[in-house]
C-alpha cells in the first residue's frame, strides 16, 4: 500500500513509533486510471499509455527497474522484436528505428518516452515527503524553521509569518518532484513537437485515428531522432523513482472538458484552435486550483491563466488545419460584409482581403476564432493585450463552476423537467425571490411553479427562507423567499456520485457471483485466449453478454467519476 | 341682494370654469393663485373666490384636493362627468370619487369600506348601482387574485393590476407565452447564423432579402420550404465575435407585432421580459448586456424541434442538455438511492432497476 501511495507513514523521531494513515485521494484516482491511460494513448500514443500503466501498476518505479520490465522490452512488442539491444543504447536503437521504420524497435523507445512524459509533467519525482500526510509535513517544517536560531529570537506576530513562509516555501521545496525542467524545448514539453506535423486528424475524428496510428509511429520517431541530433540523447536517470502525476493530470482531463464544452457549440476548426491554446496552456499550468477545498461559491476570485501569445497559438495550430482559415468556406465564420448586412469597417475589409489573396493572415484568423469563443454564454477564452502583444487567457475557475453548474443543471433538468431547469436558473442569476417575482420572470403559470419548487424542495435542490415582517412570526406576515445554494447541492451530488459508483461496483461484483462458475470456466487457463475452442456457441454468447455487460458498468463507473471530477478536483 | 349676489356667483362660476378649462390642460391642478390669476374674480376677493369654488364644487364641476402642504387644490371636470356625478346620490358620489382618486390601479372593496366609512351593505348597493350605470367596473388584478376590485370604466388597468402583457384575465396565458417565444426563437436564430451559400446561392439570397422586409412572410415561407429543402442539409455557421446584425430588441418587438400572433399590440418591456425567459432557457443567448440576442441552435434545428414539439414530451429529451453519469445510471432515478445499503432491505444486490437498465442498454 506504501508503494501505492494509498496510506501515508510517519515515524516519529522521539517515540520511535510510526503511524499510518489512510490516503483516500489517491486510492480515489485508481478509478481514474483507465481515463488517463486513454488520454496519454491519445496525446503520446500507444506505447506511452503502456509505460504509464505500468508505472501506474507499480504505484512508483525506478527507471532502472523500468528497463528490466519484460512488457516493456522488445520481445514483448506485438510485431517484431528487431531491437533486441539492451534500451541503453540509445543512439542505436533510433537509428535502426529510424532505417526500418517499425513500429517493433520500440524498447528504445523507454527513455524518449518516459522523458515526454516528465516534460509534460504527466511524471514527477518521487520524494520522501510524499511518502508522509501533508499536516504531518507541514509540522515537520514548522519545527525545522522554529529551531532556526534566527527565528528563535523572533516574537509574536513577526515569528507567526516567518514561520508560515518558512513552512510553504519549505513543503514546496520537499514534495516538489518536477521533471519538466531542463527537459522544455523553448516552452514545449518534448514529444509535444509532433503535433504539428500530425495532421488534422485529433480527437474530434476518431476513425481517422486508427488508419494514421502506424504513421503517427513513424514520425514520432523521426522527431525524436531530430532531438536526438541535437544533442539530447542522454537517456533518464537510471535511479530517479517517478510516479503518476495525478494533479497535471487533471489539468490535462479538464481542458478535455473544456473542449467538450466549446464542441457543443463551435465548428470543428474553431475547437482545434482552442485545443491548441488550452494545450499551451497545459505546459505552464500544474495543478487546478491552489487551494485544497474549492472555494464557495462567489467568494471564488477570478483567475486567469498564464497568457499565451497569439504567434505561438498560431505556431501550434496545424499549418494544414487551413480549412479552418481560407480554404473551406464551411468551417469559418464568414466576414460580415458577405451577407451585405454592414460591413464592419476594417475587420470586414480584412477578413475579405485575405479571402482573396489567401495568404497572409493566419494569425488573424486564429484570432477569429478565439474569439468566437470568448463569446457569452461560456466565454471560453478571453483577451489580453500586454505591451502590445495580443495573448489569450482561459478563465479556468469561471469555467470550472460553469461545468460544475451545468452538471447540476443537467441533473435537475433530468429529474424536474425543463420547466424547473428554468426556474433554477432564474434564481440562480438573481438569488433569493419570492414567488410573485420568480412568476414574473419565469413566466410559469403558479399552479406549475409551485409544482415543481415542492418537488425540487423534497430533493434539496431549492430552499425556502422565512423572513418574518414583525416579531410575532405569523405565517400571512412573514415573507417566503426560494434560493438556491449550488454549493450545498454540490456537496450532496458530489455524496451521491460517490455512492452510485459504488454501486455500481458492488453491482458488478454481484453480476459476477451470479455467473460465478460459468467465469471462473471461462478463466481457466486452457479455456483462456482459445475460447471458440472449449465453449459450446451459448456459453460464448453467454460470455459476450457478461464481457459487455461488466464494461457497460465499468463505463458507468467512469462516467460518474468524470462528475466527481468536475464537481470535486477542476 | 341676496339673489343678485347668486346670481352673479354663477354666472362667476360659469366664466371661471370656462376660463380653466380654456387656459389649462384638462388635469392641471389649481391653486388659489391660479383662479385668482385668471382676473374673473373681482378685486382678488378671497370669500367671492371661495363661494364660486364652492358652487362649482357642488355641480361636480371641481374636484377638491389637497394640494401640497395642506392647501387647497381644485381639479376641472368635463361637463359630461359632471353630469353623471350630478345624478349620484351623496354616498354613490363618494364612492366614486374614492374610486376615481386610485386612477388605474384599482381599488379593493374592503379599502374603500374604510375610506368612506360606509356601512357594507350600503356600500354594496352603491357599487351595484354605479356599475349598473357602467360608471365603474370590476377588475382581476393579478397581485391578489382573490381581492374583488374596482376602477372606472373607462380606464384600462395598468400593468401592475394585469401583471403585463403574458396575462390574459389575471392568469398567466401559456400558450400564448410558448406561441410568442417559438417565433421569437425562430427569428433570432435567423439572424444569428450564416447560413453557407449552396449551389443555390442567388435563390436564398433573393429569399433572404424578402424575409426580412416583411416579418410576415416568414413563418409561412419556412413552413413550406423545409420539405422541399430537406435533402441537401443547410449548413449554418456562426458569425464573426463583433458582429452587429443580431436582432435587437426593437426590432423583435416589431417583428412580432407585425407577424399577427398576438391580439394586442406587445411593448417592448413585455418582449424584453420574454426573451430573457429564453435566456434561462438556454436557447437566446444575451450579448452587450442584453442589448441585442444570439439563437444557441440554427434555425434547422428550432424548427424541428418546434416541429417534434406536439407529438408527445417523450421526443424532447433529444434537445435537453447532455447527459451525464447521474442521470443516465439506474442509481440517478433511483427513489429509494437513499435507503440503498449493501445488505439492507434495498441494496444493490437486490436492486430491480440494474436489470432492466442493463437489458435496454445492451439490447438483450
Amino acid at each position: 500500500m506504501i508503494q501505492h501511495h494509498l496510506i501515508y507513514h510517519y515515524t516519529s523521531y522521539d517515540e520511535g513509533v510510526t503511524y499510518y494513515e489512510p490516503n483516500p485521494q489517491a486510492a480515489y484516482y485508481l478509478v481514474r486510471s483507465g481515463k488517463i491511460l486513454e488520454f496519454i494513448q491519445e496525446r503520446l500514443g500507444s506505447y506511452a499509455a503502456t509505460v504509464m500503466s505500468t508505472i501506474m501498476f507499480l504505484g512508483h518505479a525506478q527507471i532502472s527497474h523500468l528497463e528490466t520490465l519484460p512488457e516493456l522490452r522488445p520481445g514483448q512488442s506485438r510485431v517484431n522484436g528487431i531491437n533486441g539491444d539492451s534500451p541503453g543504447e540509445e543512439s542505436n536503437g533510433t537509428a535502426n528505428e529510424h532505417e526500418v521504420g517499425d513500429p517493433g524497435g520500440q524498447s528504445a523507445l523507454l527513455h524518449p518516452t518516459l522523458k515526454a512524459l516528465a516534460s509534460h509533467g504527466y511524471l514527477i519525482r518521487v520524494r520522501d515527503a510524499q511518502f508522509q500526510s501533508y499536516a504531518d509535513n507541514a509540522l515537520d517544517a514548522e519545527r525545522a524553521i522554529k529551531s532556526r536560531p534566527d527565528v528563535k529570537q523572533m516574537k509574536g506576530k513577526r515569528l507567526e509569518e516567518t514561520v508560515l513562509d518558512g513552512t510553504l516555501s519549505m513543503l514546496r521545496e520537499k514534495l516538489d518532484g518536477d521533471l519538466t525542467r531542463g527537459l522544455m524545448h523553448n516552452g514545449l514539453p518534448r514529444g509535444a513537437k509532433r503535433r504539428p506535423g500530425n495532421g488534422s486528424g485529433n480527437a474530434s475524428n476518431q476513425d481517422a485515428r486508427v488508419d494514421y496510428d502506424m504513421e503517427d509511429e513513424d514520425e514520432e520517431e523521426n522527431e525524436w531522432s531530430d532531438d536526438d541530433m541535437g544533442g539530447d540523447t542522454t537517456p533518464m536517470e537510471s535511479g530517479i523513482v517517478v510516479r503518476v502525476n495525478y494533479e497535471k493530470l487533471d489539468v490535462a482531463l479538464r481542458n478535455r472538458r473544456f473542449l467538450d464544452l466549446a464542441e457543443m457549440h463551435s465548428s470543428p476548426a474553431t475547437v482545434q484552435v482552442y485545443e491548441c491554446l488550452l494545450r499551451r496552456i497545459e505546459y505552464q499550468t500544474k495543478q487546478c486550483r491552489d487551494s485544497v477545498e474549492i472555494p464557495r461559491e462567489g467568494e471564488e476570485g477570478e483567475q486567469y491563466s498564464v497568457a499565451v501569445a497569439l504567434s505561438a497559438v498560431t505556431e501550434e495550430v496545424d499549418p494544414q488545419l487551413d480549412l479552418a482559415g481560407s480554404i473551406g468556406p464551411m468551417e469559418i465564420p464568414q466576414p460580415v460584409n458577405k451577407r451585405g448586412k454592414r460591413p464592419l469597417d476594417d475587420v470586414g475589409v480584412n477578413g475579405n482581403s485575405h479571402q482573396e489573396s489567401d495568404a497572409p493572415s493566419r494569425t488573424y484568423e486564429i484570432d477569429q476564432h478565439l474569439s468566437l469563443l470568448s463569446q457569452p454564454p461560456y466565454n471560453l477564452t478571453s483577451k489580453r493585450v500586454v505591451s502590445g502583444i495580443i495573448t489569450w487567457t482561459v478563465e479556468f475557475r469561471h469555467l470550472a463552476r460553469k461545468l460544475r453548474h451545468l452538471e447540476l443543471e443537467r441533473i435537475i433538468e433530468a429529474r424536474y423537467g425543463d420547466v424547473a431547469l428554468r426556474v433554477i436558473r432564474v434564481l440562480h442569476a438573481k438569488g433569493k425571490l419570492d414567488e410573485k417575482r420568480l412568476q414574473e420572470i419565469s413566466l410559469l403559470p403558479f399552479k406549475d411553479l409551485r409544482q415543481v419548487l415542492a418537488s425540487m424542495q423534497s430533493g434539496g435542490f431549492v430552499d425556502l427562507q422565512e423572513v418574518p415582517r414583525d416579531a410575532q412570526r405569523q405565517p400571512s406576515r412573514t415573507i417566503y423567499l426560494w434560493f438556491y445554494d449550488p454549493d450545498r447541492i454540490r456537496n450532496s451530488i458530489l455524496e451521491d456520485t460517490y455512492k452510485a459508483m459504488s454501486r455500481c461496483m458492488q453491482r458488478l461484483r454481484f453480476e459476477r457471483t451470479r455467473l460465478k462458475e460459468f467465469l471462473e470456466k471461462t478463466e481457466r487457463s486452457d479455456v483462456k485466449g482459445n475460447e471458440e475452442r472449449y465453449l459450446s456457441p451459448a456459453e460464448l454468447t453467454l460470455l459476450g453478454q457478461w464481457r459487455s455487460k461488466e464494461a457497460l458498468l465499468l463505463g458507468e463507473i467512469t462516467r460518474l467519476d468524470e462528475m466527481v471530477a468536475v464537481m470535486r478536483d477542476y | 341682494m341676496a339673489t343678485s349676489a347668486g346670481s352673479s356667483v354663477s354666472e362667476l362660476c360659469a366664466r371661471l370654469y370656462d376660463a380653466c378649462l380654456k387656459n389649462f390642460p384638462s388635469d392641471h391642478l389649481f391653486y388659489q393663485q391660479d383662479l385668482l390669476g385668471l382676473g374673473i374674480v373681482p378685486k382678488n376677493d378671497l370669500a367671492l373666490l371661495l363661494q364660486c369654488t364652492q358652487s362649482l364644487v357642488n355641480q361636480k364641476l371641481f374636484r377638491l384636493l389637497q394640494g401640497k402642504n395642506d392647501r387647497l387644490a381644485w381639479k376641472i371636470i368635463s361637463r359630461e362627468d359632471a353630469e353623471k356625478l350630478q345624478n349620484l346620490s351623496p354616498d354613490e358620489s363618494l364612492v366614486y370619487n374614492v374610486i376615481h382618486s386610485t386612477g388605474r390601479s384599482g381599488i379593493w372593496v374592503r379599502a374603500i369600506g374604510t375610506r368612506t366609512n360606509l356601512h357594507k351593505s350600503i356600500l354594496d348597493r352603491c357599487l351595484k348601482s354605479l356599475e349598473g350605470k357602467n360608471y365603474i367596473k370590476s377588475v382581476h388584478n393579478v397581485k391578489f387574485p382573490s381581492r374583488k376590485m374596482y376602477m372606472l370604466a373607462g380606464l384600462a388597468p395598468s400593468e401592475d393590476v394585469t401583471g403585463g402583457a403574458w396575462f390574459t384575465d389575471g392568469v398567466l396565458d401559456e400558450n400564448f407565452i410558448n406561441s410568442v417565444a417559438g417565433f421569437i426563437e425562430w427569428k433570432v436564430s435567423q439572424k444569428s447564423w450564416y447560413e453557407v451559400p449552396a449551389v443555390q446561392q442567388h435563390h436564398q439570397r433573393n429569399n433572404k432579402r424578402l424575409k426580412t422586409a416583411d416579418g410576415n412572410g416568414i413563418a409561412h415561407d419556412h413552413h413550406h420550404d423545409p420539405l422541399d429543402q430537406q435533402q441537401p442539409q443547410k449548413e449554418y455557421i456562426p458569425f464573426p465575435a463583433g458582429y452587429q446584425g443580431y436582432p435587437t430588441i426593437p426590432e423583435l418587438t416589431a417583428a412580432v407585432n407585425a407577424s399577427g400572433i398576438t391580439p394586442v399590440r406587445l411593448g417592448e418591456e413585455s418582449i424584453t421580459q420574454l426573451l430573457e425567459m429564453l435566456c434561462y432557457d438556454n436557447k437566446l443567448v444575451a450579448l452587450n448586456n442584453g442589448e441585442v440576442y444570439r439563437s444557441v441552435k440554427t434555425p434547422d434545428q428550432v424548427k424541428s424541434q418546434q416541429a417534434r414539439k406536439p407529438p408527445g414530451e417523450d421526443s424532447g429529451i433529444d434537445d435537453r442538455l447532455v447527459r451525464n453519469g447521474m442521470t443516465e445510471a439506474p442509481c440517478g432515478h433511483c427513489p429509494v438511492f437513499k435507503l440503498c445499503a449493501p445488505g439492507g432491505a434495498v441494496s444493490p444486490e437486490s436492486c430491480e432497476y440494474f436489470d432492466p437498465w442493463l437489458e435496454k442498454a445492451l439490447g438483450f
